[in-house]
């Protein structure tokens, strides 16, 4: 009882933050959630993978960009729109995803747990630096008219397209969600996730469903790789900030949560807008990020202790 | 390996470090000194990762270390060698205060909160312009120590790296490799068995801490100056991440042959290959791990082909 | 066998030697993995050859060694001892971000060589570390220092505004990306436009999409809100399109949409929302028409590497080996004190538009180029505005209202 009246307090007090800020500073919400919406997209394939197959796979960012590029050449050569790349570019990615999996991946789940980092970080340096032989460091991007969307009200004038991310994120959630609770593979995944020496005992191909796990993580990094050039330049580095931002999210859900990390990526997502809407706090904007995961994950560490 | 061996091999390497300059030119110096840095940083990583706890924080600690140095000169008006000290103090005190609040986090959660903790100190530096300099850096006016000879910084580096390597061979012959050990191998045991692991972990974290604030206070002694890119560069994490776990984890020798690896592959690879030569490195980095997945220590010592992966 | 071998060794050691006396060795840093040192490299080897192909300098081939400083301090520093040292180069060549080129500087001093830079903008850190003249005349640096390029920007400006009476500006806003360019920028701006009242000077930064940003929506809103005459951003190539993208879809339109990043996205000149954007630059194809020297060097680029130089620091480069070149020819040694001396008289008509001297900037003795070029993007093409003798167009203004 008491814990439920907290949770209405808390819901009560968010809906009426949520209310003061559209009357005071309508523009932090706005460019809050789609700055969020970019976040979380990116980072629930890495919540995925980290989730299930345990490894922090430092070149997520890096797969993106590999798709974009990709995805951009693709469209160049068939002069193409990016909406139209998402799927093709998915199954794409989906299965270089899985051969490097077994290529590399798989491999390193065997040796001791560590060497998947140092793994996934030379798979990271050789992708961005291949693109940047093949490609240079010059940016490439596609000039688009609907990216400039926008819609009035009142005095008020903003961009609307990069609320497509928000609609991504959230499918990309409760879809996984979906997929991991009612059909059989998922299930499967999930529990190879919770406990692969028990899973094997009962007979589920514990590597196969890494593999798989790994592909449709990529998948869905593949469609935001498409997607990402509706929104920003691409050049070789511009998945290396992804990876960070994506893991911190992911720390801050809690590893395995994926609707987690939408409320995490909202959370960050409009207190940075919110630091930026002002003058004096405007240059601290970025601090917030790391001040709230510490404060999350230290938060919850007391928590967990004291139950 | 036969014990006594390796006690030749490592006097070997003593005596070689240390006459260097004898012979040696300087840019050989200036690679040597290079490596030695990154092998500091990797040993530094190492020690703290013997009880389990894996730190993304190296550059941070590194940067806090440069810019208390840099700082130490500019605004206190400190001696060179003095603020070299009050780098590693300066980390190391804030690594203890930190310490409190983090170490009983876990996996993970550690890692995460220390890597946000080093991207909070590059930028707390990075906006307090009018004391640090702001994202342009500061430099030091009289410039760089020992007035750039290349001898005297290379002994600088050196004694950098031997704080590290002394810290470590400790680390590895007290009871402190006990208690670290007993922490990563089976946190409750260790803990029903009597050590005070919050204790141990705090001596580990600030320690390292301080030796890497330290190494920070050489580096912006030996070339003069500090911006937020270079010293808070995420490759003072990376880098000697990726040594040590290329040498071999949980020991002292591991991150030193991974350095030496690393450090002279990549200055050879970018004078053979001036175009493109990163892509070969981090192909090399691949390959030395899925072939030797315990690090080249392998290569050494026979017995740890046992793998502590997951055998489902 | 080994005879043989020994043979091969002792002929390879006299080849070296007598190939060694017959040469002068200049020594090039820069950052290879990005396109500004990629293409520096190779417009700084087109001079090389040029050079040997008309005969080389005092009856001696040119020679240019190349070594990447991959953009870090420490990979930069032991960059000069190996060319110093191992290579024996006479000068060196390169430059580029102010971070590298600080971590070359100790190094450089110790062998007092002539250096001639083309990078490194940064006067708070790079020229402070240089010192004062004597110790640094060896240093010789070609690229504008941040206050050399506000200054240049605020005389272009008033001159644009007499010639034009139609275009009119009192309220300037800098977005300016967070990191050294972009900060040292602001300053300069803050001092040079800000400093009487001619001008009313706001700004703000944003996090570059180059350095992981690329959300500019604060920013605009803040640019937005203080209805400026003229809109600034001093960012990157990665900036240039999404800037654009978000003003349009904030409908922010000022009379005087500017960019000022080293270099622009392939394509951008196709793109619609290009439309009289205007620019800060040193070097655009469209002064191959008024300019033989810019002629030249495109002309010979293009055929040399069947790509366009992307940047100004292909020609900076360029000029860079040419000015050194001049200068060991009327010194006639690569000695520092006399071709220090012979390169004070440099007058070097160079690809970049206007005549290269080096005079004493605010701490160094010798400064190449201190003045900027304002730009329009008209038609798919940088047309250059101002300095007026070097126009290859008239400005369009204001800047269109998004429809």
């Amino acid at each position: 009882m008491v814990v439920k009246r907290r949770t209405a307090f808390i819901v009560a007090l968010s809906a009426a933050a949520v209310v003061a800020l559209i009357l005071w500073k309508p523009t932090v919400l706005i460019y809050g959630l789609q700055a969020a919406g970019l976040y979380a997209a990116v980072a629930i394939p890495m919540g995925l993978v980290l989730g299930i197959v345990h490894i922090v796979n430092l070149a997520h960012g890096e797969f993106m960009m590999v798709a974009s590029y990709a995805a951009y050449f693709g469209c160049r050569a068939l002069g193409m729109d990016p909406l139209l790349a998402i799927v093709p570019t998915a199954i794409v990615t989906a299965v270089f995803g899985w051969i490097m999996f077994q290529l590399t991946i798989r491999r390193a789940l065997k040796a001791p747990e560590l060497n998947q980092l140092i793994l996934t970080f030379g798979l990271a340096i050789a992708f961005t630096q291949s693109i940047n032989l093949i490609f240079t460091s010059q940016t490439y991007k596609m000039p688009l008219d609907y990216v400039s969307a926008s819609m009035d009200i009142g005095d008020l004038t903003f961009g609307t397209w990069s609320f497509v991310f928000v609609a991504v994120a959230i499918i990309f959630a409760y879809g996984l969600q979906l997929f991991l609770t009612k059909t059989t593979t998922g299930k499967a995944a999930l529990a190879v996730g919770q406990n692969p020496r028990g899973a094997a005992i009962v007979g589920i191909d514990v590597y196969r469903t890494y593999g798989l796990v790994f592909a449709l993580a990529l998948a869905l990094v593949g469609a935001m790789g498409a997607l990402f050039l509706t929104k920003s330049a691409i050049f070789p580095s511009v998945g290396s900030p992804f990876t960070m931002k994506s893991f911190c999210l992911i720390a801050m859900a809690g590893i395995g949560n994926i609707p987690g990390i939408l409320g995490a990526s909202v959370l960050l997502g409009v207190a940075e807008n919110f630091l930026r809407a002002f003058r004096p706090t405007r240059d601290w904007a970025e601090i917030v990020f790391f001040v709230l995961i510490i404060v999350v994950i230290l938060a919850r560490s007391l928590k967990g202790r004291k139950s | 390996m036969n014990r006594n061996v390796s006690r030749i091999f490592a006097a070997f390497f003593g005596v070689l470090a240390i006459t260097l300059p004898l012979f040696a030119g300087d840019y050989p110096l200036q690679v040597a000194r290079n490596i030695m840095l990154y092998m500091a940083l990797a040993i530094t990583w190492d020690m703290l990762l013997r009880s389990g706890q894996i730190s993304f924080g190296i550059a941070g600690l590194f940067g806090l270390g440069a810019y208390a140095a840099i700082l130490g000169v500019i605004r206190a008006g400190m001696p060179a060698w003095l603020s070299i000290l009050f780098a590693a103090v300066f980390s190391g005190v804030a690594a203890f205060l930190i310490g409190l609040l983090i170490l009983r986090l876990r996996a993970m959660y550690f890692s995460i909160v220390t890597l946000a903790l080093g991207e909070i100190f590059r930028i707390i530096v990075h906006n307090l312009h009018d004391f640090t300099g702001g994202p342009e850096g500061v430099v030091i006016q009289q410039g760089v120590i020992f007035g750039g000879n290349a001898n005297k910084l290379y002994w600088l580096a050196l004694v950098g790296l031997a704080v590290a390597l002394a810290a470590s061979t400790w680390f590895e012959k007290s009871k402190i490799h006990f208690a670290l050990t007993a922490i990563r191998d089976n946190e409750i045991s260790a803990k029903s068995s009597g050590i005070d692991i919050f204790r141990w972990l705090l001596l580990a974290f600030v320690v390292t801490s301080a030796i890497q604030g330290f190494l920070g206070g050489i580096f912006v002694q030996s070339y003069g100056f500090a911006t937020p890119d270079t010293v808070f560069s995420a490759d003072f994490t990376l880098l000697p991440l990726a040594m040590a776990l290329l040498g071999g984890v949980y020991s002292t020798t591991g991150p030193v042959f991974g350095a030496l690896l690393l450090g002279l592959v990549s200055e050879w690879l970018k004078l053979k290959i001036p175009y493109g030569h990163l892509v070969v490195y981090g192909i090399i980095i691949i390959i030395v791990i899925l072939f030797m997945p315990q690090g080249l220590k392998q290569l050494v010592r026979r017995d740890a082909g046992k793998t502590e992966g997951r055998n489902a | 066998m080994k005879r043989m071998m020994l043979a091969l060794a002792v002929l390879a050691i006299l080849a070296g030697s007598a190939y060694a006396q017959g040469t002068i060795k200049i020594g090039g840093i820069w950052t290879l993995a990005d396109i500004t040192g990629k293409q520096g490299s190779a417009a700084a080897q087109l001079a090389v050859d040029e050079i040997n192909a008309a005969g080389g300098v005092l009856g001696k081939k040119l020679e240019l060694i190349v070594v990447d400083d991959e953009g870090k301090a420490d990979k930069a520093a032991a960059a000069v001892e190996k060319l110093a040292t191992v290579d024996k180069v006479d000068v060196f060549v390169g430059g580029m971000a102010s971070g590298a080129e600080l971590g070359k500087i100790p190094a450089f001093k110790k062998y007092g060589k002539v250096v001639m830079s083309t990078g490194a903008a940064g006067s708070a850190t790079v020229e402070k570390a240089l010192g004062p003249s004597p110790e640094s005349d060896f240093y010789f640096h070609l690229h504008p220092w941040d206050y050399n390029q506000g200054a240049s920007y605020a005389e272009g400006w008033n001159a644009i505004q007499q010639k034009y009476p139609n275009i009119q500006i009192k309220k300037i806003f800098l977005a300016y990306e967070e990191g050294a360019f972009g900060k040292s920028s602001w300053d300069a701006t803050k001092v040079l436009f800000g400093g009487d009242n001619r001008y009313i000077v706001d700004g703000a930064s944003f996090k570059s999409a180059l350095l992981g940003g690329g959300d500019y929506t604060a920013v605009l809103e803040a640019a937005k809100a203080f209805k400026p005459d003229l809109f600034l951003w001093a960012g990157y190539d990665a900036d240039a399109l999404p800037l654009l993208e978000q003003s349009k879809a904030m409908k922010f339109s000022p009379g005087i949409y500017l960019g000022a990043p080293p270099g622009w996205p392939i394509g951008f000149g196709s793109s619609k929302l290009s439309r009289n954007v205007m620019l800060y630059g040193m070097w655009s194809t469209a002064m191959n028409d008024n300019n033989p020297a810019s002629a030249k060097f495109y002309k010979n680029y293009v055929a040399k590497y069947k790509e366009e130089p992307a940047t100004y620091f292909a020609p900076l480069a360029y000029s860079a080996v040419y000015i050194l070149v001049d200068g060991i020819k009327a010194a006639g040694t690569t000695e520092t004190a006399p071709l220090v001396k012979a390169l004070e008289a440099t007058k070097y008509a160079s690809p970049l538009g206007e005549t290269i001297t080096f005079k004493p900037s605010n701490i160094i003795k010798h400064q190449g180029i201190t003045r900027q070029k304002i730009l329009q993007w008209q038609d798919g093409f940088q047309e250059v505005i101002w300095p007026f003798e070097a126009a290859t167009a008239a400005p369009v203004y204001p800047f269109p209202a998004w429809k």
